[in-house]
């Protein structure tokens, strides 16, 4: 199957240079620099099919922005290949982002001084929509995200959350196959993240958008991507589905017990299970732990309430978070090179 | 090419409406303007009214030049107002992005999303100084002048543009704030006067490196002085055009180098 995203063996470097310290460094400077490459995007290779919502994580400085540049056409990549709806994004980069519709969170693509009406009427005649697509997308996009309300001020005045919404807006107002987030939902409000939210799925839903967006918001991700990329210094680290992440880096597994009375604790403790972590939480709560390599939860269950009373059980979910900090801190990177 | 001939209008009534908005402004922006060229022109005449004939140029020709250094000079003070800038607010400020993922020519968004329209106040001035001087050089300005004129004040214009958008370059590769574009900025102002009063090198350096001489002294020289600079009509043209391209060759490499910022 053809991608509507085919990115091979793609490498940014940037070349920085060293300043030297002090006043004396700072003129030795002028004469001689010391240049250092440094590797941003490190031979990464994914491909996005039609449709497809992908979410694309990693901590600060792990090269998700400069990937995100490199696919949208501004930068051109060290080495490497990129073809996004055909194109190779910064060779043909006017015909390319007639197709593409580009968010950044951090900054605003509107015209700063005028009405936001004003921004999307401009941004109408520049991608060329009809008048009657405008005001059906129009009316479309203000059910959902409300825009109505604000239409008619200088975006400058706008608050974070509405400005949000009209970027948002104003990326798919072409209603291109392909959409480029950078953090669309930073700092936002829950209602306003929940507004963009249902406002993406429904694009996506409708018309076979493929996104592929970058969030530290790992919320965002589980609400709608069903594919996550995890990305650190420069290298893909993860490519698959939610689910799929778990199995392969939820290593250990938990069940919380809450006994009947003191007695049982006693009992518990003087079980004999082999390879279990048995943690005493509260008087009457204990926490079971075990890899889930050699034992399952239910196996786990079976052994403790047939020799102990227990008057309730929780089995522990591993958070996305919690599987993804680890990801970051480099624990579970070790296990996967194994 | 014609989306982006009926987005430039659309970016002039936009911009000039945002410009209107703040009236206060605006016409203070227009007064400073205005005064500031009636100094200039109150100052050339202080100097050159005693001078009867200076290297071959009277009093009323030099005038003459002066005014019509005006209309290259207002027509691109308009449009240069981002490039002046562009340093600070598109490289390190990374707003070259959002000009970089839009399906138009990144310079024309450059040139044409902001104007500073105080500056056609110049313009005025420019033609009622050009019809007082031809008054009183009994020179008849017909339509062909006229045509001829604004020919040359589009070269002109071109030609400010070109050397400017090549400095403006500068900033895709060095990241430090380079302080070139101010002084040669003020080079303009070397070719509102008669270029045979500089020294030779001073006059080699204004027609061939920096041509500023080319958008303004040699089209009103030869159309004053026929007899001797008459060929200079053709070359006035052939140096717009060959400036520009490669100013624009440079623009092309500068935006592939260009590294955005780090977020």
């Amino acid at each position: 199957m053809r991608g509507v995203v085919e990115v091979e063996e793609l490498v940014k470097e940037f070349r920085t240079f060293e300043r030297r310290e002090g006043l004396f460094g700072a003129i030795r400077d002028l004469f001689s620099r010391q240049y250092r490459n440094r590797r941003a995007v490190d031979r990464i290779s994914f491909r996005i099919g039609r449709g497809e919502m992908v979410g694309y994580i990693g901590p600060n400085g792990a090269g998700k922005s400069t990937t995100i540049k490199m696919l949208t056409g501004i930068l051109v990549p060290t080495s490497g290949r990129i073809l996004a709806n055909g194109f190779v994004p910064w060779r043909e980069r006017t015909r390319y982002t007639q197709t593409i519709g580009v968010v950044f969170g951090q900054r605003t693509q509107l015209w700063w001084d005028i009405a936001v009406v004003e921004s999307f009427q401009l941004l109408k005649k520049i991608y060329e929509v009809s008048e009657s697509d405008y005001r059906a997308r129009m009316k479309h996009f203000d059910e959902i995200l409300e825009l109505g309300r604000y239409l008619h001020t200088p975006v400058r005045k706008l608050s974070l959350g509405e400005r949000m919404r009209c970027d948002v807006a104003a990326a798919l107002l072409h209603n291109p196959p392909l959409v480029f987030l950078d953090e669309p939902t930073i700092g936002l409000d829950i209602v306003a993240k929940e507004h963009i939210r249902e406002f993406l799925r429904e694009v996506n839903r409708n018309y076979g958008t493929t996104m592929l967006l970058t969030t530290h918001d790992l919320s965002d991700i589980e609400e709608l991507c069903a594919r996550l990329m995890i990305l650190d210094h420069g290298r893909l680290l993860f490519d698959g589905g939610l689910a799929d992440l778990k199995n392969r880096f939820w290593r250990e597994a938990a069940v919380r017990l809450y006994l009947k009375d003191r007695e049982q604790g006693q009992r518990l403790s003087q079980l004999n299970l082999h390879g279990i972590g048995c943690e005493k939480l509260e008087e009457l709560v204990w926490r079971l732990h075990f890899a889930r390599e050699e034992w399952t939860a239910a196996e786990v269950i079976r052994r403790v309430v047939n020799a102990v009373e227990v008057r309730d059980i929780a089995i522990e979910e591993q958070s996305i978070e919690e599987v993804v900090k680890r990801i970051y801190l480099g624990e579970v990177l070790e296990e996967s090179r194994r | 090419m014609r989306r982006h001939i009926s987005l430039l209008v659309e970016y002039f009534i936009q911009y000039s409406k945002v410009r209107l908005a703040y009236r206060g402004d605006f016409l203070i922006s227009v007064v400073t303007t205005v005064v500031a060229t009636v100094f200039g022109v109150a100052t050339v005449w202080l100097i050159f009214h005693r001078v009867p004939r200076l290297v071959g140029w009277d009093f009323y020709e030099i005038l003459f030049l002066y005014g019509f250094s005006l209309l290259p000079m207002s027509l691109f003070n308009m449009l240069s107002i981002n490039l002046y800038y562009f340093g600070e607010t598109y490289i390190v400020e990374g707003k070259f992005d959002r000009v970089l993922v839009r399906p138009l020519n990144s310079l024309f968004q450059i040139l044409f999303e902001q104007f500073r329209l105080e500056s056609l106040s110049d313009m005025v001035l420019g033609v009622v100084l050009l019809v007082g001087c031809a008054r009183h050089l009994g020179f008849a300005l017909g339509p062909w002048e006229w045509l001829y004129l604004a020919a040359a004040t589009v070269c002109g214009c071109v030609i400010y543009l070109a050397i400017f958008l090549m400095l403006t370059c500068v900033s895709f590769w060095m990241e430090d704030r380079v302080g070139v574009i101010p002084p040669v900025y003020n080079m303009l102002t070397f070719g509102r006067y008669p270029l045979d009063i500089y020294n030779p090198f001073v006059k080699f350096l204004l027609s061939w490196i920096v041509p500023f001489g080319f958008a303004t002294f040699y089209p009103t020289a030869s159309l004053l002085k026929e007899d001797l600079y008459r060929h200079y009509i053709y070359l006035v043209p052939l140096v717009a055009a060959s400036f520009f391209l490669l100013a624009l060759w440079i623009w092309s490499r500068g935006v592939r180098n260009y590294s955005s910022t780090g977020s």
